[in-house]
């Protein structure tokens, strides 16, 4: 035992010493979360001025079209919002779950009549509660929007019901002008119905991980999911090295058993990592703000889960691999498969099915989605079956490599 | 005196080709043992079994009375272990070295530090040790190298050609160091193929060649093997084939061996034989251009036992 951590540290020390390795640890890893998650702009919150929103009019009566009108008219509002004007509400409201439209206006089909009627009208607005700052804005227009609109359209109807009362003419005349424009006949309706911000009925609808994730926060992901890997190349360089230089050989001379070597150098690698995971963690929350979520312990069993899944690939690649070429070539490949199919790269569920059974066998995989789902707001007993499965996979490896590893 | 180490019948096969074929010494405690021989006669594959490293396929080796068949762990903490290459990680300084292989034979604490402490200063390199092994030079490398084996002060050391590759300044350095270590009580078993170190340093001896051993004894023991025979060392420019064959012929020339640019005759009486040798040489055209009568040394009994020299 304490041979297995002497050789643990002197294990983490060496791989630490090696600039190479630091700078594909850490260096690397950093520079893609920042590139990757500025290069392809952000949905997360706070952010720009073109904020894409869609209105789906349902409504049969005329007043829908007023509301439309109205919000697609204003300048000030076209140089805040995207406005898409469609039919399909089905399809705009999956696109908010999605998260390529922030938020949604569908208006019912019984607008102008409940309007008419003076009853509570029920708009729709949707948004995506991962962009609740730009979301909320949206709201707030519409809101204001109907409040302004039920004053202009129940003036409008009793003008109109008032000019027809004295001159049979038809109506339509001030309803024309629209709601946005404030330029109307100012008679001041006798009652008004309570057409205030209550009546809007805003239905946050639960988005799904990408379309709530900003992407920085998605890269600190993918990224320190896949660069968590990395420290298990360096590891199995540094077997092949002491194989050829004879450290190893010289270990086995000592007292030492062979599963405290092999158990030493493993758990080297799981410090080197632990290492990694803490300047990555603390890293990208420091310089790019990133939130991993509500619990940072399941964060943090998560990362140390995919650190030991680390220390276990090492042993296969040094089990594989006889020289640091053969290693160099294996490791980033297997690596990255292991990133692309788990979500390093382009979310899992953009991936087609039948990438699943490399998905299942990736680490990288299981680490990705959980840290996704913590920044979600999952806690540790939701990422339970992803720390398992990391676990698991890491055993295989480190099964594996021990079967298969040669000491001289 | 007992003997700690007892080397039975050894035999150690890697495929078809056998590396040690029947090897049998045994080492007196307190002793310098050497084990000289060429290159690929065996000596590693022998010091690979006595550590542990390789299992024996026949025969067996006890250090202390363990068997490696059976004690391997007791065997270990008996040894300290030279090896040929520099084992060392060079990342590391050489205190950080010495400290880790210190802790892999159980020390720690102020023990350690003591350990390491007299361990630098017999390498020389004491006020070195902050400094990364990757940055010092071959033998300083090789001090820190055979630094390693001794922290934990074993009984018996193997030295696997601790010099080497080095400079004649950190050779001297080794050799004395040897003897330092020897005469505190420790039992050395010291392979190469140098014959001069051998001859300095080691009590008794045995010649490899081929997975077998050759001769062994003491070096007057060994000188012996080539009784009073006179060594002829001729430095000519060129000594063909023909002329190699010519010289053998000559009565009274018991063994003859050529290197680059010398030739090596063995003889009962060298009286007889020098001027024969010289006219056959030159009458064939080899120039010579030195000629040196020498006492037998463990080259010259390397040369009578195998007919070719041990630098081949
Ligand atoms: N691991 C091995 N596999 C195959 N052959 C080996 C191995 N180790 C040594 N040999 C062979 O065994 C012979 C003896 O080698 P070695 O013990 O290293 O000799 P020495 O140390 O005297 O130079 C050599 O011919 C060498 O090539
Ligand atoms: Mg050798």
């Amino acid at each position: 035992m304490r041979n297995l951590l002497t050789i643990a540290r002197k294990e983490a020390t060496v791989i630490s010493r090696d600039r190479v390795a630091l700078l594909i640890m850490l260096a690397m890893p950093l520079a893609l979360i920042f590139i990757l998650g500025s290069a392809l702009g952000s949905i997360g919150e706070g952010d720009s001025l073109s904020i894409d929103v869609a209105i789906v009019n349902e409504d049969v009566g005329e007043t829908g079209k007023l509301f439309v009108d109205g919000l697609t008219s204003s300048k000030e509002l076209a140089a805040l919002f995207n406005i898409d004007v469609s039919n399909d509400a089905a399809a705009v409201r999956a696109d908010v779950e999605k998260g390529n439209l922030t938020a949604a206006l569908i208006i019912p089909s019984n607008l102008t009549e409940k309007i008419t009627a003076g009853e509570p009208i029920g708009l729709e607005v949707i948004q995506d509660p991962g962009s609740k700052i730009a979301g909320g804005i949206w709201v707030s227009v519409v809101k204001a929007g109907t409040a302004n609109a039920s004053a202009q359209i129940i003036a409008g109807k009793v003008l109109t019901e008032e000019l027809a009362a004295a001159a049979g003419a038809g109506a339509g005349g001030p309803r024309a002008r629209g709601p946005g424009a404030s330029a109307g006949p100012m008679l001041t309706p006798p009652q008004l119905p309570p057409m205030t911000f209550d009546a809007v009925a805003v239905r946050e609808i639960e988005a799904k991980v990408d379309a709530r994730i900003s992407m920085i926060s998605y890269y600190a992901a993918g990224m320190t999911g896949m660069f968590l890997l990395f420290g298990s190349m360096f590891g199995a360089f540094s077997f092949v090295q002491e194989r050829r230089e004879q450290t190893l050989a010289r270990m086995l001379s000592t007292p030492a058993s062979r599963l405290a070597i092999v158990g030493g150098k493993a758990i080297g690698v799981l410090m080197i990592g632990v290492g990694q995971f803490t300047v990555l963690f603390l890293g990208t929350r420091l310089l790019f703000g990133v939130d991993w979520g509500q619990s940072v312990a399941a964060t943090l069993m998560i990362g140390f889960a995919e650190a030991l899944a680390a220390a276990g690939l090492a042993m296969t690649l040094a089990a594989l691999g006889k020289t640091e070429r053969s290693i160099g070539g294996i490791a980033p490949a297997a690596i990255m498969l292991f990133a692309a199919t788990g979500g390093s790269m382009v979310p899992t569920e953009q991936l087609p099915k039948f990438l699943l059974p490399v998905q299942v066998i990736s680490p990288v995989y299981w680490t990705v989605n959980g840290f996704l789902d913590v920044m979600r707001g999952a806690t540790v007993a939701d990422v339970l079956p992803n720390i398992a499965a990391i676990l698991a996979i890491g055993a295989a490896l480190f099964a594996f490599g021990v079967w298969r590893l040669r000491f001289e | 005196m007992a003997s700690i180490v007892e080397v039975t019948d050894l035999v150690k096969r890697f495929g078809d080709f056998t590396a040690v074929d029947g090897v049998s010494f045994s080492i007196e405690e307190g002793e310098i043992f050497g084990l000289l021989g060429p290159n690929g006669a065996g000596k590693t594959t022998t010091i690979s079994t006595i550590s542990c490293l390789l299992a024996p396929d026949g025969g067996d080796v006890t250090v202390g009375g363990h068997s490696v068949r059976s004690d391997v762990t007791a065997v270990k903490r008996e040894l300290g272990v030279v090896p040929q290459e520099i084992a060392l990680y060079p990342t590391l300084s050489a205190g950080e070295n010495l400290a880790f292989w210190g802790r892999m034979y159980g020390l720690s604490g102020a023990a350690l530090k003591k350990a390491v402490d007299d361990a630098l200063l017999l390498a020389g390199l004491e006020d070195r040790s902050k400094e990364r092994v990757e940055k010092y030079s071959g033998g300083m490398k090789r001090r820190i190298n055979i630094a390693a084996g001794i922290l934990h002060t074993p009984r018996v050391l193997l030295m696997d050609e601790p010099t080497v590759g080095i400079d004649p300044q950190s050779r001297n350095h080794i050799l004395e160091t040897v003897k330092e270590l020897n005469g505190k009580g420790m039992t050395v078993l010291y392979t190469s193929h140098y014959m001069e170190e051998v001859e300095f340093l080691c009590d008794r001896i045995a010649i490899m060649d081929h997975g077998k051993i050759i001769a062994m004894g003491t070096l007057n023991e060994l000188r012996a093997v080539v009784g009073g025979m006179d060594v002829v060392d001729v430095k000519v420019e060129s000594v063909s084939d023909l002329v190699l064959e010519q010289v053998r012929a000559i009565p009274g020339v018991k063994q003859a061996t050529r290197t680059e640019d010398a030739l090596q005759v063995l003889t009962p009486g060298s009286g007889s034989v020098l001027g024969k040798l010289v006219a056959t040489l030159e009458s064939e055209g080899s120039h010579v251009t030195s000629i040196a009568v020498t006492e037998p040394n463990l080259e010259s009994v390397f040369l009578h036992l195998t007919g070719k020299s041990l630098r081949d």
